[in-house]
């Protein structure tokens, strides 16, 4: 086993929102542990507000955890800043969005070295071109504005941008989710690609079933802040074993399969037992009082009373 | 049912600088009464200017050349003044992908959307009309300027000012490419379960093969500004017949094998300056034969559906 490059232990993250009389608080992660190895990917999935961002922005360091620790290469967390400078990096949803329309592509790329202090500017130049060409771009494009490029250009400018300062661990946060169908293949086959040959740690964020099993080696379902199921992205070829996981399957699936499709997302979680109670197919009294805990079932860790449905669970109480 | 939308052979082309540009080269649909028709296709297909030749908003470059498009009984290219602002405020709505764009950013929500319903014949009230898509605190919202709400807030708003008049047809150009990944499904879900609620007919124009799949009954698969495949959703999506829809599934991740590796489709839309001589997809196609790059293809019945392709007939669907 190798040593993780990124690792969360037990993390818990709580908002609080609202004037001091009318406090809200929201669970945004509870009891969240995982870890990246140098040259893996690990996916991440789950519905809106199922916590995935905020795992996200925990591993970057943006977001301090409430309790649990986060180990960045084998030492705890340093949250100065430059002393991971250059080590982490993020690609988002809306490349349009993250890169800045009035900076030639080519500079918004160099701009890490920039504010690093990496390099002289002949070598930064050099670098941008090289890294342009990396991602599948000409180098003449460093002179375009990002609205001069279509969508697929864009993203692959925002992931060279990442990608110029050799970071450790990158993050992509719906890096795929804005783009064309076929755009998309291309990226997703760019983003292996380039893992393959710089070798960085990379937590791949969707709520698209089908990208993150393509891209990653590993993969963790969230649920209401929690990790409900963890396994192979091979294993997730076949059916998962916590409900949750088969409803997102059925979702990603271009046949329409009414009966695997999971109740709508109600409001309230239950804030007792399991938090998929109100939606789970299978759902029985226990599910409503006892909250699982993540435990190994074959090479797959699951958070479920009932995982692969109840008939399969009662047979060996039956015999 | 009867025919709600009857579009064939339209021709539209754009006039440009570098000269004319064909949009729509022949493109033929139809949609029935309270029918939810799906458009996929690349950018730059003419899934846009099919959705605003409805309502006949189409830029004044763009030149309307041939084809007839009828709209609840009404040639669209022949209405003029009353009759056509008719159509777009009682026979239709639009939704489209920039929520707060398509707001006026100088009135509040409430009395945008009292303008589109006194127009109409419903006489529902605002409040109850925001509560209807979603907006639990509706009486702040009604209030608030467009720029005060979020994306998501502000595209149920514009889905709530697309129903008010109670039009007979929805037209969805793109409504979540410009949301959050995570809030896609319930805006998606909410405009199907509004049109089925009001009878309303719903064509979603959309490049997610997925959201299509679950939301629409049939689906067109526009190229090159044809409609080249157009049958009903599932089908289509389990057995493509037109060369170009299978290569669309297969960009798709999710039908790959385990460790096999998802295809794009190589090469670029094409951008047509006239009426294409063969078939637009030829230069990408896997399965071309001579014939496809020297004569036209036209529309055949294969499989329970209309295929534009010139071996529609030797290609069984293929099971991907």
């Amino acid at each position: 086993m190798t040593e993780s490059v990124v690792e969360l232990r037990s993390v818990d993250v709580h908002f609080a929102s609202g004037p001091l009389w009318a406090r809200r608080h929201v669970h945004a992660a509870r009891e969240v542990s995982l870890g990246v190895a140098a040259g893996e990917t690990l996916g991440l999935v789950g519905e809106s507000g199922s916590g995935k961002t905020t795992t996200g922005k925990v591993c970057l360091g943006l977001i301090r955890p409430t309790t649990g620790d986060v180990i960045f290469d084998g030492h705890p967390f340093d949250y100065r800043r430059h002393a991971r400078r250059g080590a982490l990096a993020a690609v988002l949803q809306h490349p349009q969005w993250s890169l800045n329309p009035r900076l030639h592509v080519g500079t918004s790329i160099a701009e890490p070295l920039v504010i690093n202090g990496f390099g002289s500017s002949e070598e930064r130049r050099r670098e941008t071109g090289e890294m342009l060409e990396r991602v599948g771009l000409q180098p003449v494009l460093a002179k375009r504005y990002p609205h001069e490029l279509s969508g697929g250009q864009r993203q692959r400018v925002a992931i060279a941008r990442a990608l110029i300062t050799h970071p450790k661990f990158v993050v992509f946060d719906e890096a795929v989710s804005a783009l064309d169908v076929s755009v998309q293949a291309q990226i997703l086959n760019l983003i292996r690609e380039l893992q393959a040959e710089a070798g960085f740690a990379a937590l791949f964020i969707s709520h698209d079933l089908a990208a993150v099993r393509y891209v990653a080696d590993r993969i963790a379902v969230m649920y209401a802040g929690e990790i409900v199921e963890s396994a192979t992205a091979d294993t997730l070829y076949g059916r998962g074993l916590h409900p949750y996981t088969r409803g997102l399957q059925a979702a990603s699936d271009l046949i329409d399969d009414e009966d695997a499709r999971l109740a709508d997302a109600s409001e309230e979680v239950a804030s007792e037992g399991c938090p998929l109670t109100p939606r789970c197919p299978i759902a029985t009294e226990m599910c409503g009082t006892t909250r699982p805990m993540l435990r190994p079932i074959v090479d797959t860790l699951v958070a479920c009373h009932h995982p692969e449905g109840r008939e399969d669970h009662a047979r060996p109480a039956a015999g | 049912m009867t025919a709600l939308v009857a579009i064939s052979d339209l021709v539209v082309d754009f006039r440009t600088r570098q000269g004319p540009v064909r949009a729509l080269d022949g493109a033929s649909l139809t949609v029935h009464e309270g029918e939810k028709v799906g458009l996929v296709g690349e950018s730059g297909s003419g899934k846009s200017t099919l959705a605003m030749a409805l309502g006949r908003l189409l830029p004044p470059n763009a030149e309307w050349e041939s084809g007839e498009l009828m709209v609840a009984g009404h040639s669209v290219h022949d209405l003029e003044g009353a009759a056509l602002r008719r159509l777009r405020s009682h026979t239709l709505g639009y939704v489209f992908q920039d929520p707060i764009g398509t707001l006026d950013p100088t009135m509040r929500v409430a009395r945008q959307l009292a303008a589109v319903m006194e127009a109409g014949s419903g006489g529902a009230d605002v409040s109850a009309l925001l509560a209807d898509v979603g907006l639990q605190d509706h009486h702040r919202i009604a209030r608030c300027y467009p720029h005060e709400l979020s994306g998501g807030m502000a595209q149920r708003v514009s889905i709530a000012m697309a129903i008010a008049a109670n039009p007979k047809l929805i037209v969805a150009d793109e409504p979540t490419a410009s949301l959050d990944a995570s809030i896609r499904g319930q805006i998606l879900d909410l405009l199907v379960s509004l049109c089925a609620a009001h009878g309303t007919a719903l064509v979603l124009l959309s490049h997610d093969l997925r959201a299509i799949a679950h939301c629409c009954d049939r689906v067109a698969v526009m190229y090159g500004g044809r409609t080249v495949e157009v049958g009903a959703t599932a089908e289509v999506f389990r057995a493509p017949v037109h060369p170009y829809t299978e290569a669309l599934l297969r960009a798709a991740p999710g039908r790959e094998r385990l460790g096999g590796r998802i295809e794009p489709i190589p090469g670029l839309p094409p951008i047509l300056a006239g009426r294409a001589e063969g078939c637009a997809f030829e230069p990408r196609c896997r399965h071309k034969i001579d014939a496809c790059a020297l004569t036209r293809p036209e529309s055949s019945d294969i499989a329970a559906r209309q295929v534009i392709c010139h071996r529609a007939d030797e290609r069984r669907p293929a099971v991907l």
